[in-house]
């Protein structure tokens, strides 16, 4: 669809435009300001504008900061370089040769997109502390790695190199089938043309893609917060946590770190996209053309063992983890048979349990935020397309906003917005505020669904609804929607599962006595019902995962050869 | 415009005043002027680039001008000066789009009710006018299909069925054919023209392929870079092209430089004698149409000139002939068989020729 400075007489909807705009200023905008307000003005929460950046140089300046963001730091380095290591050379062995059973270790390491990284944490614990399944099956404990700064790098090195495989593999067949080849041609060996040709061609996606694992890991709140505090290691996220959940509660403390920490996410933001769109050097990309891959020979029995290995760390392992761990009556009982047993099970979804409510919260939340979210990221994707100048500039910025806002900080920004005593009527302290959080973290997700959907539908068939008579919200309503709709059902489907068991702001912004997956999860951890925990850990991982997958496949199905061009 | 009909607002389907339209710095359309009799289709025939897209969207409203004005069925839709910009769905018109812009998600037959339910009709009566329209152009058996399950030229039928069906007071055709196979096109063509005869529509018909636009239209806009170059009727555009551009334009023949020495006029850089012109100057470009030569005939000026290529045609055997002492190439029709590096005499008559004035330029 075009857009640019011409004065098309067939404009979208203002209705959409306006409606777009108002969904972004209450969900996104506001949050921000309230942060930025807070920092500044420490005495805001009483109404007053009082001795601004009083508090925000003295923040800035306190160690305990340099402290948080340098711990911060190293943690994303470190994440970002065990999965550069775990990565890097099976991407490259997956690429360049013929790995028996390839598609299985693919679909095996899709797995850890599935697993919150938290539950995936609580499940390493379970298999390290001390007396865990490692020391009932093998009689040792590797509790000291674990529970150090480096485990936690490898732990969430492990949940997000999948993501650097993906990127990685693909980019290596393409750029092998396109170019290296040709430097065959001329004389380069496979080896020689593989370090000379396609690594360094390889470099901005693999640098992309590290850079999406460093954001990662800087706004993982679960996995440094369950392994973390045991041993004092503090990192920014956490840092915020502390200061608005626990006495003292110091507002312009969290409002200034939340700054902090989102310069870091959007500076790694920005310079990804700015790799992804580089002209000069641009990231290859295409579908992999079948090339002549090598045979492995005698090494195909250890580059198997290496791709089993890993799937097995990155997927199995934290699952059997959680599935023991509920399967189990007590923990102590540990791994023998007349310990297992479905007991867990029963006390969670028996009638009128807190589990059940837990699990009907978040889908209940689950839902609704994905009928907002992509609502709303629909009208919004519309608006940016059609729309012009500034006003276009500034929606397109509102909407990607989120990408580099960490659940944390939304909360913060939620909580300094609506919690606000002079407020008349708001949101806080129901269920409402919850949905609010989640719209603003997933909002992207749709935005860029319907963006590429968008692109793909031809200019002329809503300029033939237009010149058929149709005002632009009936053309919106009656010919867009209805074409974007597949994609956008994607999209939905997508921010239900993510939304369905958020964990930092949900513990953070959820009223008073209101249970979410997520929250129901990590309270019973700390409560030492592990077992019961894990169990819904497990109903989580099943519904959230299973149905959605279900319901994507039914979808391409059912809707295979009606939309042409779509999905 | 000479040729222009005189304006009279109230009978005109369309007309366009000094029109004008820039993408930023760069003008697309340049004081175009056109008017259009109710039931006459008019033909917007140039090279790629030269701007008939951009005119039919601003006609539709799919674009607003930057200077001038629109007026459709006596009222006027565009009109920056007086703050006039109506929207497209404000114009009552139907448009047959280049890649035909079905809707995917409605059958053919919702597709072709929907400029109906715009209008709120009644269920009884769109569904009869729905059958009438795709019953005109012969889709009435599929009516309930999904528009991917037809061909490209059924396709086509069903936004010819569109853009009908609500009897719109003017029609747009952007390209409608382009995306066709040349037989179908021909048929296409034909039926086209029937459509718009029987209903007695006004139509504007954009195309780059001159047989269309000469089949088709009462007048024919022939447009370069942004301007309307000639508009005239078919056979006037043929026989009495306004400059080089569009005899070359609509390939009437070939186009020679010529020079006047003392002895007369000669083809640039050769000694190849032409008959005397019918105006005063030194310089010019002569047109030797097509139609004008035919080998050993009887007309009075003779030509030399070599086959360089044939080629077998239905409707007999093309010939690439080079003219003999120049670099210049001539294409004729001839039903006697001739063999590559033949020589034939053409001939034509003094009368046949056009001559373009070239002005003398300044040294
Ligand atoms: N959105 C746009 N932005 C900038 N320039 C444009 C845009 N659309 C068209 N143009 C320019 O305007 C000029 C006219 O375009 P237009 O589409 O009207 O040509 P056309 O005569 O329809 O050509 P064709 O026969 O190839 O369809 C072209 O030079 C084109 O490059
Ligand atoms: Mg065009």
């Amino acid at each position: 669809m075009a857009g640019g400075s011409v004065a098309t007489g067939a404009e979208g909807s203002s209705f959409l435009k306006w409606t777009a705009t108002l969904g972004l200023l209450i969900v996104v905008a506001v949050p921000c300001l309230f942060i930025v307000v807070q920092a500044i003005f420490p005495e805001f929460g009483s109404g007053s504008f009082a001795a601004p950046f009083s508090l925000f140089f003295k923040t800035l300046a306190d160690p305990d900061l340099f402290g948080l963001a340098g711990n911060t730091l190293i943690l994303g380095v470190g994440t970002v370089v065990c999965a550069a290591i775990l990565a890097v050379p099976i991407a490259a062995l997956r690429a360049l040769f013929r790995v028996p059973g390839a598609l299985i270790w693919d679909a095996l390491l899709l797995v850890p997109f599935m697993i919150p990284p938290y539950i995936a944490a609580l499940g390493w614990i379970m298999t390290l502390q001390p007396r865990g399944y490692l020391e009932q099956v093998a009689g040792f404990n590797l509790a000291p790695l674990l529970f150090s700064v480096y485990g936690i790098m490898l732990i969430m090195g492990l949940n997000t190199f999948s993501v650097v495989y993906f990127v990685l593999s693909r980019t290596f067949e393409t750029i092998g089938a396109r170019y290296s080849d040709v430097g065959r041609v001329f004389g380069a060996g496979q080896w020689k043309s593989f370090w000379r040709i396609t690594f360094p061609l390889a470099m901005p996606g693999l640098a992309a893609s590290l850079l999406l694992v460093f954001a990662m890991s800087i706004e993982e709140y679960g996995t440094p917060a369950a392994l973390g505090r045991r041993i004092g290691f503090e990192v920014l996220v956490t840092g915020i946590e502390n200061r608005i959940s626990e006495w003292p509660i110091d507002l312009p403390g969290a409002a200034t770190l939340s700054l902090v920490l989102v310069s870091m996410a959007l500076a790694a933001f920005t310079l990804q996209r700015w790799l992804l769109t580089r002209r000069d050097y641009r990231i290859v990309s295409g579908k992999p053309q079948a090339s002549d891959k090598r045979r492995l020979g005698v090494w195909a029995l250890p580059v198997v063992a290496l791709f089993a290995f890993l799937s097995f760390l990155a997927t199995g392992l934290p699952i059997l983890a959680i599935l023991a761990t509920a399967l189990t009556r007590t923990i102590s009982g540990g791994l023998t048979p007349s310990n297992f047993g479905l007991d867990n099970f029963r006390e969670l979804l028996g009638s009128g349990s807190d589990g059940l409510v837990a699990l009907g919260n978040s889908l209940a939340l689950g839902v609704t935020t994905a009928l907002l979210a992509g609502l709303l990221g629909a009208i919004t994707a519309y608006s940016v397309v059609k729309g012009r100048g500034r006003f276009r500039i500034v929606l397109d910025a509102l909407s990607i906003t989120p990408n580099s806002l960490p659940g944390v900080v939304v909360a913060v920004g939620i909580i300094l917005a609506w919690n606000q005593p002079w407020l008349p009527v708001t949101p806080y302290n129901t269920p409402f505020i919850l949905l609010l959080a989640y719209i603003c973290i997933l909002l992207p997700q749709p935005v860029r669904y319907a963006t590429a959907s968008l692109h793909q539908l031809g200019d002329n068939l809503e300029a033939a609804a237009r010149v058929s008579g149709s005002g632009p919200l009936r053309a919106f309503v009656r010919i867009v929607l209805p074409l974007i709709l597949p994609s956008m059902v994607t999209a939905m489907i997508l921010v239900f599962a993510v939304a369905s068991r958020e964990l930092v702001a949900s513990l953070l912004v959820a009223p008073i006595g209101f249970q979410t997956i997520a929250v129901y999860i990590w309270q019973q951890f700390d409560q030492g019902s592990a077992g019961l925990g894990m169990a819904m850990a497990f109903c989580a991982l099943v519904i959230t995962t299973l149905i959605p997958l279900v319901l994507v496949s039914l979808m391409r199905w059912i809707s295979k050869g009606t939309v042409a061009g779509l999905n | 415009m000479t040729t222009n009909p005189i304006s009279m607002s109230g009978k005109h389907a369309l007309s366009v005043r000094s029109l004008s339209m820039s993408y930023g710095t760069e003008r697309v359309l340049n004081e175009i002027n056109v008017d259009l009799r109710a039931g006459q289709v008019l033909g917007l025939l140039g090279p790629s680039g030269c701007g008939k897209t951009t005119l039919l969207r601003l006609i539709s409203g799919l674009l607003l001008p930057d200077e001038g004005e629109i007026e459709i069925a006596g009222e006027k839709v565009a009109a920056p000066a007086v703050g006039i910009a109506l929207p497209p769905e404000k114009r009552g018109l139907g448009m047959v789009f280049q890649d035909y812009a079905l809707w995917p998600h409605m059958s053919v037959a919702r597709n072709v009710a929907f400029p109906l339910e715009m209008k709120r009709l009644g269920a009884v009566e769109r569904k009869e006018r729905v059958v009438k329209a795709l019953d005109r152009v012969g889709l009435a058996a599929m009516a309930e299909r999904r528009p991917s399950d037809l061909s490209g030229g059924q396709q086509q039928r069903v936004a010819i069925a569109r853009a009908i069906v609500a009897e719109p007071p003017l029609v747009l055709f952007d390209e409608p054919l382009s995306n066709l196979d040349r037989e179908l096109r021909e048929t296409m063509v034909e039926e086209i023209a029937d459509l718009v005869g029987e209903l007695n529509l006004s139509a504007v018909y954009v195309t780059h392929d001159q047989s269309e636009a000469l089949t088709l239209a009462n007048h024919v806009a022939v447009m370069r870079a942004g301007r309307i170059e000639q508009l005239a009727t078919p056979d006037d555009l043929v026989n009495q092209p306004k400059s080089p551009a569009v005899a070359d334009f609509l390939r009437l023949g070939c186009l020679l430089p010529a020079v006047k020495d003392s002895d007369g006029w000669t083809v640039k850089g050769t000694n190849l004698r032409l008959p005397a012109a019918p105006f005063d100057g030194a310089e010019a470009e002569v047109l030797l149409p097509e139609r004008a030569l035919s080998p050993n005939g009887s007309g009075t000026e003779k030509l030399q000139a070599e086959v360089v290529r044939t080629q077998m045609h239905s409707a007999g055997q093309a010939l690439s002939l080079r003219v003999s002492g120049t670099d210049h190439l001539i294409r004729i029709l001839t039903s006697t068989p001739v063999r590559s590096g033949e020589l034939l005499e053409l001939s034509f008559l003094p009368e046949d020729l056009r001559w373009f004035p070239v002005a003398a330029q300044a040294t």
